[in-house]
């Protein structure tokens, strides 16, 4: 189940940020004005907790790393998000960066979860 | 089945968040990729959740019957952690919450009480005290709390003489706190269960304080209490 490390350094990771950048909407970007005071972690943010636990579980990509990660990219080239979507953000450079995942199935996926979650 | 209360609909956002989509995305493709599998991430959900303060409760009760422990708690809490199955360096081995970070634990006196927030967002010592409650996440409590604690401790029972200094630890990413309560009267010979049993979540948070005759293990009316 462990990922081939040889296949991870393939990208280009700036190619990586492009192509999350090119995915997420405008509405995705970090509130400037306040501080998020009032916000309440939606259920979405657990079940990402539980994917990167799952990762780190299986021997794809450790926690530490991850929390890593996370710190050097949140505070980098995706300072622009805000801090509660991190983990979202570094697993998807991550999994793209190292070709776990290829960006036209990430593409192709996030279409089909959009329409299947607006459907019925 | 009471009918005082309503039954309506929880109420959700008209549009499908950005990262609501990315989330589910990602997991799907690992999951269609073999590199975990959907009842990893259910088993792994079901017990993030199910963490309750237990381990802070054994930490206290600990600390209470052995002095030596007591001193490496305050002096080194991540590393102490581990005497109950907490390992702050390797989140996985203790659930959630990915919380790679510094732990230390607060020791309230006759002179000082301690208490812990967070008032940037909800940051929580998880892997010894669980989930968070809800009002530990409420702008109420994060906001007031620095600003008048005597006040909030006042709304939550709590009251100390003016000469008791209040210290208010405000959480960040890097750093968890846990309070240690004082040990009350009437526990003498107290097991490491008994005694682990009355260290309940809100004296850790700090909002209560230990009583011999009071558990969070039951309901209030079953267990009478302080009157």
């Amino acid at each position: 189940m462990t990922v081939d490390k040889q296949r991870f350094d393939r990208r280009d990771s700036v190619e990586a940020h492009e192509i999350i950048l090119g995915l997420l909407g405008d509405d995705a970007v970090r509130e400037t004005s306040l501080p998020e005071l009032d916000r309440k972690p939606a259920p979405w943010e657990s079940s990402m907790q539980a994917t990167v636990e799952c990762l780190s579980w299986r021997n794809v990509w450790d926690n530490l790393e991850r929390r890593q990660t996370e710190d050097a990219l949140g505070e980098d080239i995706y300072r622009e998000f805000p801090v509660h979507t991190r983990s979202a953000i570094a697993t998807a450079h991550t999994l793209l960066d190292r070709g776990v995942i290829d960006p036209d199935e990430l593409q192709a996926k996030m279409r089909e979860v959009r329409a299947r979650f607006e459907g019925d | 089945m009471s009918e005082n209360h309503s039954h309506d609909p929880i109420q959700e956002g008209p549009e499908v968040g950005e990262f609501e989509v990315l989330e589910a995305a990602i997991r799907e493709l690992s999951i269609e990729k073999g590199l975990f599998s959907s009842e990893d991430h259910r088993r792994f959900s079901e017990w993030a959740e199910s963490i309750g303060p237990s381990k802070g409760s054994q930490l206290v009760a600990k600390a209470w019957l052995d002095p030596d422990f007591k001193r490496q708690l305050l002096e080194d809490a991540t590393e102490a952690s581990k005497a109950v199955g907490v390992d702050w360096l390797d989140p996985t081995g203790t659930g959630t919450p990915s919380d790679y970070t510094f732990f230390y634990v607060l020791e309230n006196t006759p002179q000082v009480h301690n208490m812990i927030v967070c008032t940037l967002c909800s940051c929580y010592p998880r892997p010894v005290l669980g989930m968070s409650p809800d009002w530990y996440r409420t702008p109420n409590y994060r906001r007031r709390l620095v600003r008048r604690p005597r006040e909030v401790l006042a709304e939550f029972g709590l009251h100390f003489p003016s000469d008791v200094e209040v210290r208010v630890h405000d959480s960040n990413q890097k750093s968890r706190f846990m309070v240690m309560p004082m040990r009350p009267e009437g526990t003498e010979g107290w097991t490491e269960d008994q005694l682990a049993a009355i260290v309940t979540r809100d004296t850790m948070i700090g909002v209560a304080l230990p009583q011999a005759d009071w558990t969070a293990e039951k309901a209030p009316s079953q267990v009478g209490g302080p009157q």
